[in-house]
């Protein structure tokens, strides 16, 4: 009832003409730009994407990537690896300095690499925990970074947000002021943030830094950004089409279809590891290998997720790496269609033969019973619920009981469910411009090495010297035959099954032009951007 | 059946010996209640299943996963979720004496100073939202209560209706007709009057629905009370006696409710808060519950129960002022 009526109502609006009816290419100075996006993070900076959407505003990266995937120079304008692949070598510009006045040189960018790895961003711990060994300045433009070991996807890992670089100065003042207010090169300050409300950013107007992938040098076209949190997707929505703001984030599926048509709409597929069901193969009766797959045959994953997304986001069969990553395999995608008949087959030849009275296999009187715990509102959108809700329908045919649990944001941060022992399915996703997030995935979980991000619980060494073999390598050729090998077995051996591509958007109003996404974790970019009229 | 005697000249106000006591209760009783509401969010937060450290750890990445403790390790070193819990609750109790509300988990700021930016934009919508419900209230008893049958019924049942609105449905439909459809008002909330409006509304009409039939009760008895017949008969207008007289009886229930109403709009509010895009305590509670931010969500509800005392304090005197028989009792 009220989807319909909001719907009606924007749509309404819509009939009656824009607020800018008519918009000319003549470029406009200045002006400010207002944008409106969905979540507000606890901080500018950190470990969350919510947190480098707003720190890449502020923060230069050493690299950036390309959509092809290519890197790119930015505050680096060269690099070398050496013979080992153990030593990185960077050159850095000699003419940029951060917003407080602080010049870059190599000795700040090495004191970055040390705040992150002491606990500054738990992201790139992530990353660069088991690699990262040390770094120092050579010179004032030349860096060296040491690691423990080969990592060839270390360029690709670097351009994300999670890597901007900070002034040192700005470091030293501690958590409170970092958290507000973050200082770096790049092509916005922070001015003020109104918590609940907005953050204002203002033009840098001594910028010289932008990456070679921008699409002009010099500081930003408009003077600052209005960076407003709109929470409610009719208010979001709603602010562009009355012309309240200029941008908005994440274009509410229901209106996809209405705002490509009045609208520059851009949609961003998530690289990393899509929404999908890891399974726990340490306990329960997915231990069995037949059981995982039966488990994937069971429903027809495609048809729910282009029901249920209406076609704004796309299904993805391969549970371990997305599309729009590099290195992705898409063979492995189009495994486990729907076959009932075979899930049927796959569970006698496990040994859930028997049916009880409701129509649920069971194994020496044992019902077979899977446990989904989720993250409603918070890990999955209501979307997302809903393509759960129908695979638990569908695999009921085949004799699975499935129980959904959603589980509050507190709890489940809290680390409820994160045990083997309490939970079949992890469904869940993360965000990485490369094939290389199989290693934070699936590196050995060891009661003396722990790795919590391995939500399956899958130590086999075959797939981890596949996977360090691609990290190690510099050889694409190579590299890619390893990533897609390692995709292969986690499939073949029904580790992982996809679901569908983390997706966001964003819709463009007509009086803003050349408004673009960057490509390692999908932050909008407003340097370039400008008004017309 | 007394009404009578206080009818025409309101009795002079006696300060009597009864009031030193009355404050001093009144303010031991608060002490009471801010002491209870912290200790019982200090034990609800600290004690929830979960861990804390593992929890801000993962909120620091987006992640959901276990942590080892060598990971954990400094984030309790850091807040002090090593010590015995009774430590970590005279710790904090401690922190409240001396005026400190502490630093928030997950957002390296003062809980005062965040309080102190989120607090006003509350206030002003949920003052806003109590008059605009008085005046709702007030304007509509007027009019409609024992006038005939008909409209007797349609004002009462209009009061059911609004009293049972949803805020967010009310919110939406407000927003899509007025702010999208018609253009009367901005999509996104602020400070300003214009601003205000819609999400003054949201909050003022079911509250007005809900105060108006409390009101409509009493104003129906006023209306019988002798002092009615003998104000009429002395030639005064329908209105007149409605407004002048009838209404201060009237108007006892919605003075009590406007008390436990504030408090319940300032903790409601994110609804609107969120709707209307508005800044606010409401929204800043939502997100550090989610986290688990004690000193912030600690703050917040020792700041909600000390709006709640002083708004109970108001109403009596304002029940004074109102009926002085009470000052007098």
């Amino acid at each position: 009832m009220t989807a319909a009526a909001v719907s009606l109502g924007i749509a309404l609006l819509a009939g009656c003409s824009g607020p800018q009816a008519a918009v000319g290419d003549e470029r406009v100075e200045g002006g400010t730009i207002v944008y409106g996006h969905l979540q507000e993070p606890p901080c500018i900076f950190g470990g969350w994407v919510q947190q480098a959407y707003l720190s890449r505003q502020v923060l230069d990266s050493l690299v950036s990537l390309e959509d092809d995937g290519t890197v790119v120079p930015w505050l680096a304008t060269d690099w070398t690896v050496s013979e080992d692949q153990r030593t990185w070598t960077f050159t850095l510009r000699d003419d940029v300095s951060f917003t407080d006045g602080t010049p870059l040189d190599a000795q700040a960018v090495s004191d970055n690499f040390e705040y992150w790895l002491d606990g500054g961003n738990g992201t790139v711990q992530a990353y660069l925990a088991d690699y990262y060994e040390s770094s120092r300045a050579v010179d004032a433009t030349t860096l060296e970074v040491t690691l423990s070991a080969p990592y060839s996807p270390l360029l690709s890992v670097l351009s994300q947000g999670y890597f901007g670089i900070q002034s040192p100065t700005a470091l030293a003042r501690g958590n409170e002021a970092n958290c507000e207010q973050p200082v770096g090169t790049g092509p916005f300050t922070v001015a003020a943030w109104k918590r609940g409300e907005s953050v204002t950013f203002e033009r840098n107007d001594d910028y010289n830094s932008a990456p070679a992938n921008a699409r002009h040098d010099g500081p930003a076209y408009v003077e600052g950004i209005e960076w407003r949190f709109l929470p409610d997707s009719t208010t979001r929505y709603g602010s562009l089409v009355s012309g309240e703001t200029d941008v908005i984030y994440d274009v509410p599926s229901i209106e996809w279809a209405t705002a490509s048509e009045q609208f520059e709409v851009q949609r961003y597929i998530t690289p990393g590891r899509p929404v999908a069901l890891s399974f726990n193969t340490v306990e329960g009766p997915f231990v069995d290998e037949r059981v995982r797959q039966a488990f994937a045959f069971a429903s027809d994953r495609r048809a729910i997720v282009e029901t249920v997304f209406r076609g704004a986001v796309p299904f993805e069969g391969n549970g371990s790496v997305s599309q729009g990553t590099s290195n992705y395999n898409a063979e492995v995608a189009a495994a486990y269609p729907y076959d009932p008949n075979r899930a049927a087959e796959l569970l006698d030849a496990a040994g859930w033969s028997e049916t009880d009275a409701s129509g649920y296999r069971t194994k020496d009187g044992e019902t077979l019973e899977i446990v989904i715990p989720y993250g409603a509102g918070s890990i999955l959108t209501q979307e997302g619920s809903a393509v759960l809700q129908a695979i638990q329908q569908q695999v009921k045919d085949v004799g699975f009981k499935v129980t959904l649990i959603p589980v509050t944001q507190s709890e489940l941060f809290g680390g409820a469910y994160s045990q083997p022992d309490e939970r079949d399915i992890y469904v869940g996703y993360w965000t990485s411009p490369t094939a290389a997030i199989l290693h934070i995935n699936y590196r050995h979980h060891l009661p003396e090495s722990p790795n919590g991000a391995n939500s399956t619980f899958y130590n086999d060494d075959e797939l981890l010297a596949l996977i360090e073999g691609a990290n190690g390598t510099t050889e694409p050729s190579e590299q890619e035959r390893l990533y897609a090998e390692a995709q292969q077995l986690i499939s073949d051996r029904a580790v992982a099954v996809g679901l569908y591509t983390q997706t966001t958007s964003l819709a463009v109003g007509p009086q803003l032009r050349d408004v673009w996404l960057e490509a390692s974790q999908g932050e909008p970019v407003f340097h370039d951007a400008y008004f017309v009229q | 059946m007394t009404g009578s005697a206080v009818d025409e000249q309101p009795l002079k106000r006696r300060v009597g010996n009864g009031v030193l006591p009355r404050v001093l209760g009144r303010l031991a009783s608060a002490v009471l209640v801010l002491f209870a509401a912290a200790s019982a969010t200090f034990f609800a937060q600290a004690l929830l299943p979960g861990d804390r450290a593992t929890l801000l750890l993962n909120q620091r990445t987006g992640q959901t996963e276990a942590r080892s403790d060598e990971e954990l390790a400094p984030i309790r070193a850091e807040y002090g979720f090593d010590d015995p819990i009774l430590v970590q609750y005279a710790d904090y109790l401690g922190g409240l004496l001396s005026g400190r509300l502490g630093v928030s988990y997950q957002m390296h700021q003062p809980v005062e100073a965040l309080i102190a930016e989120q607090i006003p934009a509350t206030l002003l919508l949920t003052v806003t939202a109590l008059a605009v419900a008085w005046v709702l209230t007030l304007v509509w008893t007027i009019a409609t209560t024992r006038r005939s049958s008909r409209i007797d019924a349609i004002g009462s049942g209009v009061e059911t209706v609004a009293a049972g609105l949803p805020p967010y449905w009310l919110g939406v439909i407000l927003l899509v007709v007025f702010a999208l459809g018609l253009g009367w008002f901005p999509v996104i909330g602020g400070s300003e009057a214009a601003r205000l409006v819609l999400p003054a509304l949201t909050l003022g009409i079911p509250l007005a629905g809900f105060m108006g039939q409390a009101t409509r009760a009493a104003f129906e008895r006023a209306l019988e009370q002798p002092f009615v017949t003998s104000a009429r008969m002395r030639g005064m207008s329908d209105l007149g006696v409605r407004v002048r007289h009838v209404l201060r009886h009237a108007a006892l229930p919605g003075i009590t409710l406007s008390g436990w109403a504030l408090g319940s709009l300032i903790s409601g509010a994110v609804i609107v808060e969120t709707i209307f895009a508005r800044p606010g305590i409401g929204r800043v509670l939502v997100s550090a519950v989610n986290s688990r931010d004690l000193p912030v969500v600690g703050g917040i509800v020792i700041v909600v129960a000390l709006v709640y005392v002083v708004v109970n304090l108001l109403v009596d005197l304002a029940y004074s002022g109102v009926d002085p028989r009470l000052a007098t009792e």
